[in-house]
């Protein structure tokens, strides 16, 4: 059983990988007392969130092969619904984050629902046609009047109140670094709940789905309930990225809804990461999203057209990625390495 | 004797091509049915309309006393009905071990059950050893077994194999019928698609032959061997 | 009363004018059984290349028409060669990369030619039909959206290359048997579904306003479209261009035209739920 591609590792191996996260992990969650302040503490916080967005379209669309490009849909439902939720009922956004986030949920299963049921073309051209549907729609009339039209909806963000009781000077870097910490925290239990599922027996039927959805059907394995299940999963950390990005981001404007700031990034670094391997577009999150906000003084628009040219040649030339590849690399290299160690010992 | 099977008028078009026309068919329990005929008679079609792949246009399916014709397949496997496809149909990147457990997960609620039948399936097509290896490394042979192994897995009481000697040595072939054999003794009814008469007339207690759709004869082997209908039918072959 | 016939009179020419847009839609779908997605951006890429031909490099109409179409047709060609035919054994790699090229090119429309809407010149003149003043332009549309269709019927069934698309539309494993090679009908494909999407994007950017991501609608449309009246089908088409037509005239006049852009949505929706099997006329 050596040679099993996606077996669980035994529990010393286990650990042997899990120390070195948790280190990487309170390291970079102890940036802001190392002193890292200001617009990239923010672009971090960003790239944790978006972190859930590359998890739910790796956990969905890089098992079953159904690709998601909706995720803008299920991203901006949720920020919208924070925000309605926030003007029309007067939720602080506190105690919209959930709700919002369900809200979304459920709208994105009640549409998704007859396009899950059946094989094909169907599942991606659905996806690819809400978030353009939802951009038109927020913008023209008449639903524009109560959708704020292109200014969006604009309220107090996350803590704020609080925030108002602090001393002027330290304001700025409290929300800054609470923000970063939830957003932190959001993403490393994003991470385990993710690898957790897709490497569950669930996940290897999603992955049998992707790989040969009537065979699946045929020998037993009942593919609508697994691609249902897999999609309820993936959406809600999609709907729980968009609820905290709007609680900490006003206002929600129709760019949610736009694939340029939505779905680019995070489809890019799960075809670089390795789709299905989790681990592989987690590294890749983070490195593709920080290129891609450094781009934008560098290229500004044209990083989409680069970010669109690296995706197509990926695809073409190397569909199971780059990152996951490495990564198993010098997991060897280093276990080598500890093995020659410990032999002369 | 208790049937297992009925297939009652079965009749299946695709746009202007009837597949099936009113095929009628029954599988005792622990019986091995041969379902033989030329190229595009529509054996793959019954196959398909059994296990559920397709809903037949007209007719009924029943398994055990219970109307089984709208049921879909996965509910079928668990209800007892297994199948192999035509052709080396494996998921091409999960190991051995997942193209099998998948299955018998799907059937059984309790993981240590499914992982128990796993090993059991894997363990009577001698597959423990390459559990861990990815399809594309395996022979033709080990690849039928996996198959074979997935069809097992989930406790069927009729097992549906669409040409299970393609691509196989003689020997390899000898090694299947050995094991359907010894299967069968344990009470498992199989209905076999094949097209190398040889092998299966001596394995087979029946056969039923399909020529465009219609059931053209059913009877003992031999009968079937010395028939001249199906001589025609099978013109060069026979 | 009178909105009745303007839904009669516009219903008809839009339904017209997808029928065409959907045929050079399904022949690439028929054949890669996979939808391309670039479709509409070629769509929107003609109106804009006539746009500079006229406006920056003052080329006459009656070069930069056919120009832009022959450089639409070309494009067409090279998308498929270069990003549809590598991968076409894996669906989800396709729409990857089809998809991808869409968003460059909306990208590049949006970058260099702004998102504010443009137009190119309208046929003059306009000719009472049942007392509502309709533009002559929409006359030309209907005439040339006829005999495009009828050039496709022609092509389809009289000639070897046509007799070709059909049969592997119908099968892959099947017209192999008939020695045709699926790729080079693939290619064949490519290049006529360019010709029919530089067609309609050049006839409907005088009256659509021409954005960069204008071509979106009109895809999902013809997604609609074809899969509602079955890949292959051509009567199949026409009905299902009427019905789509007429249900977005409908919603413009009744309820506006900011609803109506969820026609296509709630058309896929209806198919989804009523028809979903069946609809690709093949049986597994």
């Amino acid at each position: 059983m050596s040679r099993l591609a996606f077996s669980k590792p035994s529990k010393l191996k286990r650990v042997g990988s899990i120390l070195p996260a948790l280190f990487i992990a309170a390291i970079y969650m102890l940036l802001p007392t190392f002193g890292l302040r200001g617009f990239w503490l923010d672009v971090l916080t960003r790239v944790n969130i978006f972190l859930l967005i590359t998890l739910s379209l790796d956990l969905y669309s890089g098992t079953t092969f159904y690709l998601n490009l909706g995720v803008p849909f299920t991203v901006g439902c949720a920020a919208y619904s924070l925000a309605l939720l926030n003007r029309y009922l007067g939720v602080p956004v506190e105690y919209a984050i959930l709700p919002s986030a369900a809200i979304s949920l459920v709208l994105s299963l009640v549409i998704f629902l007859p396009s899950l049921r059946v094989r094909g073309a169907y599942f991606s051209i659905m996806s690819l046609l809400l978030p353009i549907v939802m951009a038109g729609i927020v913008t023209s009339q008449p639903f524009s009047l109560y959708l704020g039209g292109e200014g969006g909806i604009t309220y107090s963000p996350l803590f704020f109140s609080y925030a108002r009781g602090l001393p002027v000077k330290e304001r700025a870097f409290f929300l800054q670094s609470t923000y970063f910490y939830i957003s932190s925290i959001a993403a490393i239990i994003a991470f385990i709940v993710s690898y957790k599922v897709a490497y569950s027996d669930f996940g290897f039927m999603m992955r049998s789905v992707g790989q040969d959805e009537l065979l699946a059907e045929a020998s037993g394995v009942n593919t609508v309930r697994v691609k249902l299940v897999g999609f309820l999963i993936s959406s809600s950390l999609a709907s729980l990225a968009g609820s905290i990005y709007a609680a900490m981001r006003p206002p929600v404007t129709v760019d949610v809804f736009i694939p340029a700031n939505t779905l680019v990034p995070p489809l890019t670094a799960v075809i670089l990461g390795g789709m299905g391997t989790i681990v592989g577009p987690t590294i890749a999150n983070y490195f593709i999203l920080l290129v891609y906000e450094a781009l934008w003084d560098v290229i500004g628009r044209w990083r989409v057209v680069l970010y669109m040219c690296l995706l197509i040649v990926l695809v073409l030339l190397r569909p199971q990625g780059i990152v996951y590849y490495l990564y198993t690399k010098l997991k060897r290299l280093v276990s080598s390495k500890i093995a020659e160690l410990t032999a002369g010992v | 004797m208790v049937k297992l099977l009925v297939c009652d008028s079965v009749t299946k078009k695709f746009g202007g091509i009837v597949a099936l026309d009113k095929v009628s068919l029954e599988v005792s329990k622990g019986e091995l049915l041969g379902l033989i005929g030329p190229n595009g008679s529509g054996k793959t079609t019954l196959v398909n309309v059994i296990s559920g792949v397709i809903t037949p246009d007209e007719g009924r399916i029943v398994f055990e006393g219970k109307d089984i014709t709208r049921l879909k397949p996965h509910r079928r496997v668990a209800l007892g009905i297994s199948r192999i496809f035509q052709g080396m149909r494996v998921y091409p990147y999960l190991p051995v071990y997942y193209n099998v457990s998948l299955s018998a997960r799907s059937v059984y609620k309790d993981a240590r059950l499914a992982r128990a039948k796993t090993t059991w399936a894997l363990t009577i097509t001698r597959l423990l050893a390459e559990a861990g290896e990815l399809p594309i490394n395996l022979t033709p042979y080990k690849l039928r077994m996996v198959e074979l192994a997935r069809a097992l897995v989930t406790g069927p009481k009729l097992v549906l194999l669409d040409e299970p000697f393609a691509g196989l040595s003689p020997s390899e072939i000898d090694e299947v019928i050995e094991i359907v054999k010894k299967l069968n003794e344990n009470g498992l009814a199989f209905i076999i698609v094949e097209h190398k008469l040889r092998y299966l007339m001596k394995l087979v207690n029946r056969v039923v032959v399909l020529n465009e759709g219609k059931k053209i004869f059913e009877g003992k082997p031999d009968e079937a061997v010395s028939n001249e209908e199906i001589a025609r039918v099978y013109l060069g072959v026979l | 009363m009178e909105e009745l016939k303007y839904i009669l009179i516009f219903g008809s020419f839009h339904s017209l004018t997808y029928l065409v847009f959907s045929l050079g839609f399904s022949l690439v779908f028929g054949v890669a059984r996979l939808p391309n997605l670039t479709y509409g951006a070629l769509y929107v890429l003609t109106g804009y290349s006539t746009y500079v031909f006229l406006n920056y490099l003052n080329t006459p109409l009656y070069l930069a028409v056919p120009v832009s179409i022959l450089l639409t047709a070309a494009i067409s060609l090279a998308i498929g060669e270069s990003v549809i035919k590598p991968a076409i054994k894996f669906p989800v790699s396709v729409f990857i990369t089809t998809v991808a090229v869409a968003y460059i090119f909306e990208e590049l429309f949006s970058i260099q030619m702004g998102l504010k809407p443009v137009t190119l010149p309208l046929y003059p003149g306009t000719t009472s039909i049942l007392g509502i003043p309709v533009s002559n332009h929409w006359l030309l549309i209907t005439a040339v959206c006829l005999a495009m269709t009828l050039a496709l019927l022609a092509f389809l069934y009289k000639t070897s290359t046509g007799k070709a698309i059909r049969a592997v539309a119908e099968s892959w494993e099947e017209s192999m048997r008939l020695g045709i090679n699926p790729l080079r009908v693939l290619r064949a494909t490519f290049l006529i579904s360019g010709v029919y999407a530089a067609l309609t994007g050049i006839l409907l950017a005088p009256l659509k306003a021409l954005t960069p991501t204008a071509g979106w609608s009109p895809l999902f449309a013809a997604f609609a479209i074809v899969v509602m009246g079955g890949i292959g089908n051509i009567l199949g088409t026409v009905v299902a261009s009427l019905v789509y037509g007429f249900i977005e005239q409908s919603m413009v006049y009744v309820l506006g035209g900011g609803i109506a852009r969820v026609a296509p949505l709630i058309l896929i929706l209806l198919i989804l739920v009523f028809r979903p099997h069946g609809l690709f006329g093949r049986g597994e």
